[in-house]
């Protein structure tokens, strides 16, 4: 009886950990798309970029700091983490922001298959960027996953759950805490939903919709990147890994309502962990319930559980 | 008869329409005018006539049949046209285009899918008729999205007509066009519709207009009915004038 | 016989329906030509396949099915692969589980799969539009793929072979050719088929249901204010669309007797029959015919050359997006890049010089804005 108790517990935290996951690469698409009108199509590769560049900063760090011993050892290799996951998201910005101000800027008041085109256009360069800079084989780097997880966490309660599992879903708390706070509570974060919700009204305010749209992509480049820092410790990094995220994302999106930060979040948790009790309990439906509950949610609401912030088409 | 019953929309905190009551076309081809300042909730009202939006209380009655659970475009089926304030043409077609377009739809012609669009000589001959009518002749082959402001009103209006309706909708089809143009414009629109005998609702703010052409006016105010009367009202009732000319006008 | 038409001063003429000015005739007739000669042509040269040209047709010909919702009702659906490998997997299915061998009966299985998977995407996806309705058929498309991957009846990733009855091959007016003789017939086969399809669309392209999808791709609203069931007109727009690519999936799987995953259903499979259709011009008829010989070809060529060819291909569609919005044919046509620039030419030579000069000016211009703007993003200073 524990047993499955337990189990059933692991599954559901499993899939809480996928969920702040997918939550923070869906975040992003989701208020691109909100705020820009942009669907990014490269937001998956950004994902896996995180991912294969975070291999190298948790390398280097790890190399600098050494595993860790005894409780301060330990907290300083938790913040070092943190820290190589942070820097590996900066190193996002830069490129978002290049692709935002360079290439996307110009086709804003095109047909919107251009735009389409462009970020599909970014996916394929993103694409063989990887294979160039990194290679063909998948790289991992378990250290950090092995090292995390000789820290006791879930032990201390009797249940025996990857510590790292615990760190991710310890950090999509804070994740969301702050994206909320920031849209909710920051200068800048109400003036991009302003943005949002009436361009014309927040340029009449003297709200420069350049500089937001490049700081939103920015943005939502950092979640990606940050988020494949995260996933890959447990994992390893491959070329394809992009493709999933994204498509899940979509599901997300549909599921949560178009641009909604807090339907993200609903929605991200739900596929999550729907998709981990599938794994265990019927494998085949794993790729299939996302679909399903996104079928359900378009027949009936088809604007999604949480609508958006700003006005729907 | 096109009857609207105690009909209520919100939004939010904000009431739209207030338990609006009104009967239109009693007498074929009646021209009514609702006027009313910014806000008075002229443009929810047409809204909730053509479908475009839904009332939360209260019903719609066509010629004695219930039609508020429609949707838009069965109205247009069921006679009732309309235009828009901010005009809705379709842009990247000629103004001889935009019109065919309307005619073959409403002859039901459009599940062709291996006739040629310009091939049905009933419907050309409606066109070349509608062109003629609204004085549109000249720009027949012009682009719609290149076409000056009044005669994409009158585009606008002109494709309402070309549905053949019992009643015709139009949202201030005057707005935005020169004083020179707009006695052509409303001149055009008045002769056409009591020659077809078409029952005509226009919201309107030039009350020389309304004076000159009414037969009926309406005007509403914060959403609710001020009164109905003959254009004569507008002299007589002191509080609509200051309504209507102390507000905004 | 051709019948002449004066319009507008214009001479055109009009067979069987299609009417074209002169220009337009010979190169319609020269195009057909081509078609007709690939074999011939393809036999002559190294670097002309057969099999890739043909693999072109019928991703162009999926790409002209698409096109009747991107370039009317303006939808752009990034999942029209789902169609293709619909087609494609009902054809392999059909032919290893109800032993079907005969290749008109695979495709018509292949039509009816393609058109039953239309409809039900279509339904769940058409109360939406612009970048929502790209989303979802992506999502869509990505679901097929996931399926076909997943179940061990469809192969798996490995794929499934079309090798039905004792020759293993699919049945051409009954009987069985050699492989090489095989190629060509189906070559033949899919050139008509294209030939028909090209007319059929042309047909709907000058009808009133063309109007009624120009009229929904324009002003959606308005459509429905002049009585149009929008969602209905969508809907069979979708369908169309969707037979165009399972004819295409079905042909596909006829002629290279394997399906698999990737290559059919995969969504970087639908975006590259959405290029295609923009490379070739999407508001012309066999602009995506055309894009996709040009693409296949081109990725073909490009995978010999080196292993970074999704790069090149990137790159082909930033120069297509900046530079040649219009596409291939698009282009050639009036109010195109290309045929604006030659016309200027025309009037007057020396416009290079003027070219060239601006181009400079504007790469300056466009450097020092880009510049400045990541400088104000990245550091805040104004």
């Amino acid at each position: 009886m524990a047993g499955t108790l337990e189990t059933a517990l692991v599954q559901t935290l499993n899939g809480v950990q996928f969920g702040f996951i997918l939550f923070m690469i869906a975040s992003g698409l989701t208020v691109i798309l909100g705020i820009l009108d942009v669907l990014n199509l490269a937001h998956g590769e950004l994902f896996s970029i995180g991912a294969y560049a975070g291999i190298g900063v948790f390398g280097f760090v790890i190399g600098v700091v050494g595993p860790p011993s005894g409780v301060l050892g330990g907290v300083v290799f938790v913040l070092a983490v943190l820290v190589s996951v942070l820097l590996t998201a900066a190193l996002l910005l830069p490129v978002g922001t290049a692709f935002e101000a360079l290439f996307l800027r110009a086709i804003y008041d095109r047909d919107q298959v251009y735009q389409l085109v462009l970020t599909f256009a970014l996916l394929l360069i993103l694409l063989d960027v990887k294979k160039f800079v990194w290679g063909n084989t998948s790289l991992r780097t378990d250290a950090v996953y092995s090292a995390i997880n000789s820290i006791p966490t879930s032990e201390l309660v009797g249940l025996n759950y990857p510590t790292y599992n615990v760190f991710v879903i310890l950090v999509g708390v804070a994740v969301v805490a702050g994206l909320f706070w920031f849209f909710d509570r920051t200068k800048t974060g109400r003036i991009v939903r302003a943005t949002a919700i009436d361009r014309e009204m927040a340029t009449a305010i003297g709200v420069s919709t350049d500089r937001v749209f490049t700081l939103v992509f920015a943005l939502g480049a950092f979640l990606a990147g940050f988020a494949g820092a995260m996933a890959v410790p447990p994992t390893a990094a491959t070329l394809g890994m992009g493709t999933n995220p994204l498509v899940l994302s979509f599901v997300v999106i549909v599921i949560g309502g178009l641009g909604s930060l807090r339907g993200a979040f609903v929605g991200a948790l739900l596929v999550g962990v729907i998709r981990s009790w599938m794994i265990t309990l019927y494998p085949p439906g794993e790729i299939a319930a996302p679909f399903a509950i996104m079928a359900l949610i378009l027949l009936v609401k088809p604007e999604g559980l949480f609508g958006t912030w700003g006005e729907t088409a | 008869m096109l009857e609207a019953r105690n009909l209520r929309k919100s939004f939010g905190e904000l009431v739209a329409t207030d338990d609006v009551s009104l009967e239109f076309g009693r007498e074929d081809g009646e021209l009514v005018f609702i006027v009313g300042p910014n806000g008075a909730g002229k443009t929810t009202f047409v809204n909730l006539l053509t479908g475009f939006l839904s009332p939360d209380e209260g019903s719609i009655v066509l010629d004695g049949d219930d039609i508020t659970a429609m949707s838009a475009n069965e109205r247009v089926d069921a006679g009732i046209a309309r235009s828009f304030q901010v005009v809705k043409v379709f842009e990247e077609m000629t103004v001889r285009e935009n019109l065919r377009t309307v005619v073959l739809t409403e002859r039901g012609k459009t599940w062709s899918l291996f006739s040629m669009a310009d091939g049905h000589d009933d419907v050309e001959r409606t066109v070349d008729d509608l062109l003629s009518k609204f004085r549109l002749d000249d720009a027949a082959d012009t682009v719609a999205e290149e076409l000056p402001h009044g005669d994409r009103k009158l585009l606008d209006v002109a494709m309402s007509f070309g549905l053949d309706p019992d009643y015709l909708l139009l949202d201030e089809p005057t707005s935005g066009v020169s004083t020179r143009e707009k006695e052509y414009v409303i001149e055009t629109v008045v002769e056409v519709g009591r020659e077809a005998g078409v029952t005509t609702v226009t919201i309107e703010h030039d009350m020389d207009i309304v004076t000159e052409y009414a037969d009926r006016v309406v005007a509403l105010h914060q959403g609710a009915v001020h009164g109905v009367g003959p254009p004569t009202m507008l002299e007589t009732d002191d509080e609509l004038r200051r309504l209507l000319l102390g507000v905004g006008e | 016989m051709p019948e002449r038409v004066e319009t507008d001063g214009e001479t055109r003429y009009r067979f069987l329906g299609v009417e074209a000015t002169r220009r337009e005739a010979v190169a319609l007739a020269l195009g057909v030509v081509a078609l007709f000669a690939v074999p011939d042509v393809t036999r002559l040269s190294d670097s002309l396949q057969l099999g890739v040209i043909h693999q072109g047709l019928l991703f162009g010909f999926a790409a002209v099915g698409l096109n009747l919702l991107l370039r009317h009702t303006k939808l752009t659906s990034f999942g029209h692969a789902a169609f293709f490998g619909t087609g494609a997997y009902a054809t392999a299915v059909l032919a290893k589980y109800a032993g079907l061998q005969s290749v008109g009966l695979l495709l018509l299985g292949a039509i009816a799969a393609a058109t039953v998977m239309a409809a039900l995407i279509g339904a769940l996806s058409l109360r939406h539009t612009g970048l929502y309705f790209a989303l979802l058929t992506l999502a869509f498309g990505q679901l097929l793929y996931a399926i076909a991957l997943g179940q061990s009846a469809l192969g798996g990733s490995d794929g499934m072979p079309i090798r039905p009855g004792p020759a293993n091959q699919p049945l051409l007016l009954g009987t069985t050719f050699e492989p090489a003789v095989y190629q060509i017939l189906t070559y033949y086969l899919t050139v008509a088929v294209i030939l028909v399809g090209l007319f059929v669309m042309y047909r709907i392209t000058q009808s009133p249901f063309r109007n009624a999808l120009d009229a929904i791709g324009q002003e959606r609203t308005r459509a429905r204010f002049i009585g149009l069931p929008v969602r209905r007109y969508v809907w069979a727009a979708f369908v169309i669309s969707g037979v165009y690519g399972g004819v295409a999936g079905g042909l596909y799987a006829v002629v290279r007797q394997y399906v698999r995953p990737e290559g059919t259903l995969f969504f970087l499979r639908s975006g590259d029959i959405l290029f295609m259709a923009i490379l070739g011009g999407f508001r012309t008829l066999v602009g995506p015919l055309i894009g996709g010989v040009v693409l296949i070809f081109l990725q073909d060529v490009g995978q010999d050359v080196t292993q970074y060819y999704e790069f090149l291909t990137g790159v082909v569609l930033l120069v297509l997006v900046y530079g040649f919005p219009r596409g291939i044919v698009g282009s050639f046509r009036s109010g195109g890049v290309v045929s604006e620039r030659l016309g200027q030419l025309r009037r007057e030579p020396s416009a290079v010089a003027d070219w060239a000069r601006s181009a400079v000016r504007t790469t300056e211009r466009k450097a020092v804005e880009s510049l400045s703007s990541l400088r104000i993003i990245l550091f805040g200073v104004d």
